[in-house]
């Protein structure tokens, strides 16, 4: 490496002759608590000695992966002691064998490198030249990578018509070895030129947002061009209109709440989302709860238009999430879906505690054993009430009140099941189990 | 949040203050500036790993030391004793205002080289800001000592004289690691010389 007055070039001092450090090897210190001078400089004044420089050629390169490399290290020299004679090469901090190298005349040593690796680093390879005594004489960075694939899909949405947000996956196998630049291009497909999206990386690595100047009603091409050292490529183009990908925010204020005593619902209240509140479209809402500590969401779907729904087969005395999303679905009267929202944040309610006993629990009744061995006021009060309205006898029998238990615990099962489907019941009223007419 | 509280912090100890009425004591700015150093001390060797780690072996092999690597647009912080001792208050200062002015301009450069060397490495280039920041504030803490002792300031000079632009891959990996280093050499020697100062002038 040349050294000129003033510059700020690094340059490198070596020895001619006998090695500056008689335990030979280089020396090792902490990076600041030795001074930065190789011992050899007298304090406060230029070098006594001459140095000599080298350089690599070629400086930089950049090569597919598998190729080959021939590389010189060529010494200047102020002082007839610059010879090539001792010097070595290393790659990435190894020392490459001795039979990749030769000495091509007496201030120049050859290299022969093949079938290159991809780059370690995005910053290069470091393919250095040390003196005999290990210090750094010469560098130059290798390159070595694949130019990119085409990058695929491409998926958009529009957060309330104002903006636009595109991500992308990268060609096939995505690592290059070299620094891959990609950039989002789009344009009006009748009219105008190219823009490029500015903003990246705002929803992951291989994504980016525009965030104004953006046309209803018309559609827009959008492409993304990857470019590295070794190439570029483009990906297929996309063509949409934004209306046809609008999402929105998710719902906000949700409120979960008990219904009065019912051990097994909860309703849920919320507000369609504000900033779509002026253009006509009907919103369709998901909603989605989970058991505390479960991980298991159940969805109910094709809630449309609706600000509250009943959750209904809930287990009694127990902590749900609900979540709660929206679809701005056809909007400026377009037949077509938008995209669903984030979820709401989640909201927590509890179903109020069962005052019977649970099936399988401990203060179980086994079939057909004494009633009063443990019904619970409630349900007596129930089968009461059932048998003022639905018996034909006056004759209070046990058996009829076992068969009774049964055909409650069975509807209580197909009840959850179709629960658990997910229907939303409009009639706000309170629902009330009804009872067949006959057992 | 804590990274935004860091930097709050440190500008407390960039900036001399500007007058909270009665202006402050020579002994004060040298406390200061004293405190500055002292953390910038603290940070040293985590930029220098993380600034070795991005450029890859044999940088950021553990260990690393090239003493054979200089830059002569770079004064050197080391000194004899004798000299070191025999050094005059505008003189002592003085040194260490041209190193901190170098190292400001080089900290620049190397900010540049990176971020075309790592475009993808935040850390690294958001690191050598906060140094190059650091680097004012010495000189910013310096100039106030000077003033508060009647010495006279120099102008600020162009230290880097002419940029060779077409300087290799490798020349910048080298002039980056040289710069660091010999910003870690000054924070020392500024550590020394302003102990020395709240030595002569306490408070």
């Amino acid at each position: 490496m040349p050294r000129a007055p003033g510059s700020s070039r690094p340059h490198a001092r070596g020895s001619p002759g006998p090695p500056p450090n008689p335990r030979g090897g280089r020396r090792r210190c902490c990076p600041y608590c030795c001074s930065a001078s190789s011992g050899r400089r007298k304090r406060d004044q230029e070098p006594v000695l001459a140095q000599y420089t080298a350089v690599i050629s070629p400086q930089d390169p950049t090569l597919l992966i598998g190729s080959s490399l021939q590389a010189t290290c060529s010494v200047h020299g102020d002082t007839p002691g610059a010879t090539a004679e001792g010097l070595y090469w290393t790659l990435n901090g190894r020392r490459l064998p001795p039979e990749l190298s030769r000495m091509l005349n007496a201030s120049t040593l050859a290299l022969a490198l093949a079938n290159l690796n991809g780059s370690r680093q995005q910053s290069g390879d470091n393919l250095v030249c040390h003196a005999r005594d290990g210090s750094i004489l010469a560098g130059s960075c290798l390159y070595v990578g694949l130019p990119p694939e085409k990058p695929f899909n491409i998926s958009c949405w529009s957060k309330n018509m104002k903006d636009l947000t595109c991500r992308w996956t990268p060609g096939a196998h995505g690592e290059t070895f070299l620094h891959t630049n990609y950039s989002l291009k789009y344009k009006l497909r009748w009219y105008g030129q190219d823009n490029t999206c500015e903003e990246y990386h705002t929803v992951g690595p291989h994504s980016c947002h525009i965030p104004k100047d953006l046309a209803l009603f018309t559609p827009y091409e959008i492409w993304v061009e990857a470019t590295n050292r070794l190439g570029s490529a483009r990906s297929d183009v996309l063509t949409l209109d934004i209306l046809d990908v609008v999402t929105t925010d998710p719902p906000p204020d949700v409120h979960v709440s008990r219904v009065g005593g019912l051990e097994d619902q909860l309703s849920v209240r919320w507000v369609s989302p504000p900033a779509l509140k002026d253009f006509l479209f009907q919103a369709k809402y998901q909603i989605r709860y989970r058991v505390e500590d479960s991980v298991d969401w159940k969805v109910v779907d094709d809630v449309s238009n609706q600000t509250s729904c009943r959750l209904a087969g809930l287990k009694p005395g127990t902590v749900y999430f609900v979540q709660v999303r929206c679809n701005p679905f056809g909007i400026y009267g377009s037949k077509k879906a938008g995209i669903w929202s984030e979820w709401s944040h989640p909201t927590a309610a509890s179903t109020p505690r069962s005052e019977r006993p649970g099936p399988g629990g401990g203060a179980c009744e086994p079939r057909g054993s004494e009633p009063s061995s443990g019904p619970v006021r409630r349900e007596l009060k129930q089968f009461l009430g059932w048998l003022k309205k639905h018996a034909y006898c006056s004759n209070l029998s046990f058996r009829l009140y076992d068969q009774w238990r049964a055909w409650m615990q069975k509807s209580h099962k197909t009840r959850n099941q179709h629960r658990t489907r997910g229907s939303c019941p409009r009639a706000e009223g309170a629902r009330r189990e009804v009872l067949p007419d006959k057992l | 949040m804590s990274c935004q509280l860091a930097i709050l912090c440190l500008l407390t100890l960039l900036l001399p203050p500007l007058s909270r009425g009665a202006p402050m004591s020579p002994a004060e700015r040298i406390t200061q500036a004293y405190n500055l150093a002292l953390s910038m001390q603290e940070n040293m060797s985590t930029l220098l790993q993380t600034y070795l780690q991005a450029q890859g072996s044999p940088f950021s092999d553990p260990g690393f030391s090239a003493p054979e690597l200089q830059l002569s647009s770079l004064p050197p912080a080391d000194i004899s004793f004798k000299t070191w001792n025999a050094l005059d208050d505008g003189e002592r200062l003085s040194r260490v205002q041209g190193a901190f002015l170098a190292l400001t301009q080089h900290l620049q450069l190397v900010g540049d080289d990176q971020r075309d060397l790592n475009p993808d490495n935040p850390i690294l280039l958001a690191q050598l800001r906060d140094a190059r920041l650091r680097a004012q504030g010495m000189l910013g803490n310096v100039a106030a000592i000077m003033t508060a002792l009647g010495l006279p300031n120099p102008r600020a000079e162009d230290t880097l004289g002419l940029v060779p632009f077409g300087a290799s891959a490798f020349e910048r990996k080298c002039r980056g690691y040289i710069v660091i280093r010999e910003y870690g050499h000054w924070t020392d020697r500024a550590v020394r010389d302003l102990a020395l100062f709240k030595a002569k002038y306490p408070s």
